[in-house]
């Protein structure tokens, strides 16, 4: 009972770390830009395939690929946010998410046009590709890595937004626009720059996610988008201490739901988001009003 | 509009022929069999064809459309149905009950669609049965696999107009007990798709091995959302049994997903005896590579290494030849139904609907997947698929099949009227 019960804690923090690295740009975008970009997904599927095309290219070295891979993908997001997103950032939130929406179609089928419309199976991570025995029952290599990783993104974020000069910019943009630029701050920059941060991180879940996932197929970004969206919800939209607490909470009920209430399992995530957002409306960590 | 007038010249003219055939006199002019109908076939026979082409699963579309657009070339090529060219047009359905209804609606009310074809959810194949009964149109099914379909919706309500080409739930769940008959395992969990499909197959694959072998336990079943990527949790559930052996339907890229993860959870060193109804899937099976252990029982709708005979053979050769790529089942599924509709048609004189779907009742036909029957009663294609083995063999980058077995469909399919004594194999006499 032990053993299941400790695996079943390890699979759900793997599971809710994973969540997180999507959830993580996705929130930063929100919370900086006040946009839904709802084609973080489609940035998550293309960051998968680029690295996969990188490692594939460079005799499979998957480090390599999950370095160059996402650089790619942010060249899109640059495109994306200069050329277009720019544009609507004064209209109301619909037509935002048409735009973002748009973009999730458009890349969906660049990637079957590129890629082709099967799925492609993924090589396994050297060094990472094994399992540890726990307890006497084997555990991947690769999930305690991401494990790991989780934290790590979220400290490196905590420690560039709060103590970092450009960090401080950022915030300054995004609680006030025009008082931002009136001191002399180029809104314009920092909200592509943010964007294309935002975008790396997507990219980089995606990468991630391709030996953990085990295959690439076009449209693979929607159901994590999905996820995110609840966890980004659940922590306060914007929030990205509450985006990792969300991300963790969701993993951990998906994973021990599935095992110990299988009936239910599908509808929990959504029991727990329906009672936030009638006992809290804002989030967790999400302020009362923007 | 135009379908109108035809109906009422076609009306006229054998108006006029009887008229012309009475004032003559019996036996001068008999308005009967060739002179009745229409000398020959008019315009195209035009086939609407929809199956999923978007999203994780748009593999299997690209995969339908190998194969049918194969037949259509060689139909054309060869002088086409009856004297006639075949035109298909293909429309994604997606997995949503509306769109499948809403594109069999353009296809006949729009296009003007002779027959439809296609067709990948069971609940999708459902939901298009009453919607196929009104339009009038024949509907041949290539891959939604519900028994539900042909046993209630065709036989029990008596809906004409749907045809099934591909094997059913049948082979996933019955043809599984008879193999796993055949096994030491004596205790048996299931990882499945939490919808329809799993939940059916598993139901079928329990009660079926349940009476072949008294005695054996079904100690887990863990029930997997469409989308699944993390497959740990159910791993966990199956280990903690402790079971002999497992079954899954689990399909398509989550199949590929879970056998991944099921590997570095060690599970197949845990559970020896291990049946996947569809991992003969040449998605999964190239997905997969070596990653797929040896020694797993894997079957499918087809699979292009049976029957081993000229037909097949030349078929595959062709088809790698046409598309750098060996047949997916669905690729044969699809192609077979194009054959299916010519040789119909051809043999009615008629692309009329009920002409086609009398001539389809109890059709035998050739295939690459062999000789298939269409039962007349519930109108299924009974027809051989092989279990089998993987095994590792270096003339190819994948797994395949070694040792197969064949259980006859006549003895693993339900019988009509599917209720009753005799009706769910085991069969007595």
């Amino acid at each position: 009972m032990l053993q299941s019960i400790v695996h079943v804690c390890l699979a759900g923090l793997s599971q809710g770390m994973f969540i997180w690295l999507v959830a993580s740009g996705l929130t930063l975008i929100f919370g900086v830009l006040g946009v839904l970009n709802f084609a973080h997904g489609a940035f998550y599927m293309l960051g998968a395939y680029f690295c996969y095309t990188v490692l594939a290219s460079l005799g499979d070295n998957f480090w390599l690929g999950l370095i160059f891979g996402p650089l790619f993908v942010c060249a899109v997001g640059y495109f994306v946010e200069r050329y277009f997103l720019r544009y609507v950032y004064h209209l109301d939130l619909p037509y935002q998410l048409l735009l973002t929406f748009a973009f999730v179609l458009i890349f969906d089928d660049l990637v079957k046009i590129v890629w082709g419309a099967g799925s492609i199976g993924s090589p396994t991570v050297p060094g990472l590709g094994g399992s540890v025995s726990i307890l006497g029952r084997m555990f991947p290599t690769y999930s305690l890595f991401i494990i790991a990783v989780g934290p790590l993104v979220a400290l490196g974020l905590w420690a560039a937004l709060e103590r970092t000069w450009a960090g401080r910019v950022i915030r300054a943009a995004s609680s006030d626009r025009e008082m931002a630029a009136a001191l002399g701050a180029k809104v314009p920059l920092i909200f592509t720059g943010v964007f294309v941060f935002g975008t790396w991180l997507g990219a980089l879940g995606g990468g991630l996610a391709v030996p953990y996932v085990g295959l690439l197929t076009p449209g693979m970004g929607e159901a994590v988008i999905i996820e995110a969206f609840v966890v980004a919800v659940i922590g306060g939209l914007g929030s990205l201490k509450g985006a990792f607490l969300g991300a963790l909470i969701i993993g951990l009920l998906s994973s021990f739901g599935t095992r110990f209430l299988p009936t239910f399992d599908m509808f929990l995530t959504f029991i727990l988001m329906a009672l936030v957002l009638l006992w809290r409306p804002q989030g967790f960590f999400g302020e009362a009003s923007r | 509009m135009s379908k109108k007038g035809l109906t009422r010249r076609q009306f006229v003219k054998a108006g006029l022929l009887t008229g012309t055939g009475a004032a003559l006199g019996v036996g001068v002019l008999k308005p009967t069999g060739l002179w009745a109908a229409p000398a020959k076939i008019k315009g195209p026979v035009k086939v609407g064809y929809q199956a999923i082409m978007s999203g994780t699963l748009a593999g299997y579309g690209e995969f339908h459309k190998m194969g049918v657009v194969m037949a259509m070339e060689e139909i054309n090529k060869a002088g086409g149905i009856a004297g006639v060219p075949l035109e298909v047009e293909f429309r994604d359905s997606t997995l949503k009950k509306p769109q499948a209804i809403q594109n069999a609606r353009y296809f006949v009310d729009s296009w003007g669609a002779d027959f439809l074809a296609g067709v990948d959810s069971s609940g999708q194949a459902l939901a298009l049965a009453p919607v196929m009964a009104q339009l009038g149109k024949p509907l041949m099914v290539t891959h939604a696999a519900t028994e539900k379909l042909t046993e209630i919706e065709v036989y029990k309500k008596g809906i004409k107009e749907i045809f099934r080409i591909c094997t059913p739930t049948y082979q996933d769940g019955n043809a599984a007990a008879f193999v796993a008959q055949g096994l030491p395992a004596k205790k048996w969990a299931t990882i499945s798709p939490k919808y329809e499909y799993g939940y059916t197959c598993w139901n079928m694959f329990k009660d079926t091995l349940g009476k072949l072998k008294p005695g054996v336990e079904f100690v887990a079943e863990s029930w997997a959302p469409f989308g699944t990527t993390d497959f740990r949790p159910h791993i966990n559930t199956i280990l903690d049994a402790k079971p002999d052996g497992l079954y899954s339907v689990e399909w398509a890229g989550e199949l590929i997903t879970m056998i991944k993860q099921a590997n570095q959870a060690g599970l197949f060193k845990k559970i020896k005896h291990i049946m996947l109804p569809v991992g003969a899937a040449m998605d999964v099976l190239e997905g997969l590579g070596a990653e797929m252990p040896d020694g797993v029982w894997i079957s499918g709708r087809y699979f292009f290494m049976f029957p081993n005979d000229q037909r097949n053979i030349d078929w595959v050769a062709r088809f790698r030849k046409r598309w750098n790529h060996y047949p997916a089942y669905v690729s044969e599924t699809g192609y077979s139904a194009m054959y299916a509709y010519k040789q119909a048609v051809e043999a009615a004189g008629s692309k009329e609907s009920n002409a086609v779907i009398g001539a389809l009742e109890g059709m035998k036909m050739g295939s690459p997947a062999g000789e298939r029957v269409f039962r007349k009663q519930d109108h299924q294609a009974m027809y051989e698929v092989p279990w089998g083995l993987t095994t590792t063999n270096p003339k190819y980058p994948f797994k395949v099949m070694g040792k197969q077995v064949i259980i006859p469909p006549s003895e693993f399919f339900n019988r009509p009227p599917f209720e009753g004594p005799n009706t769910h194999p085991p069969f007595k006499g």
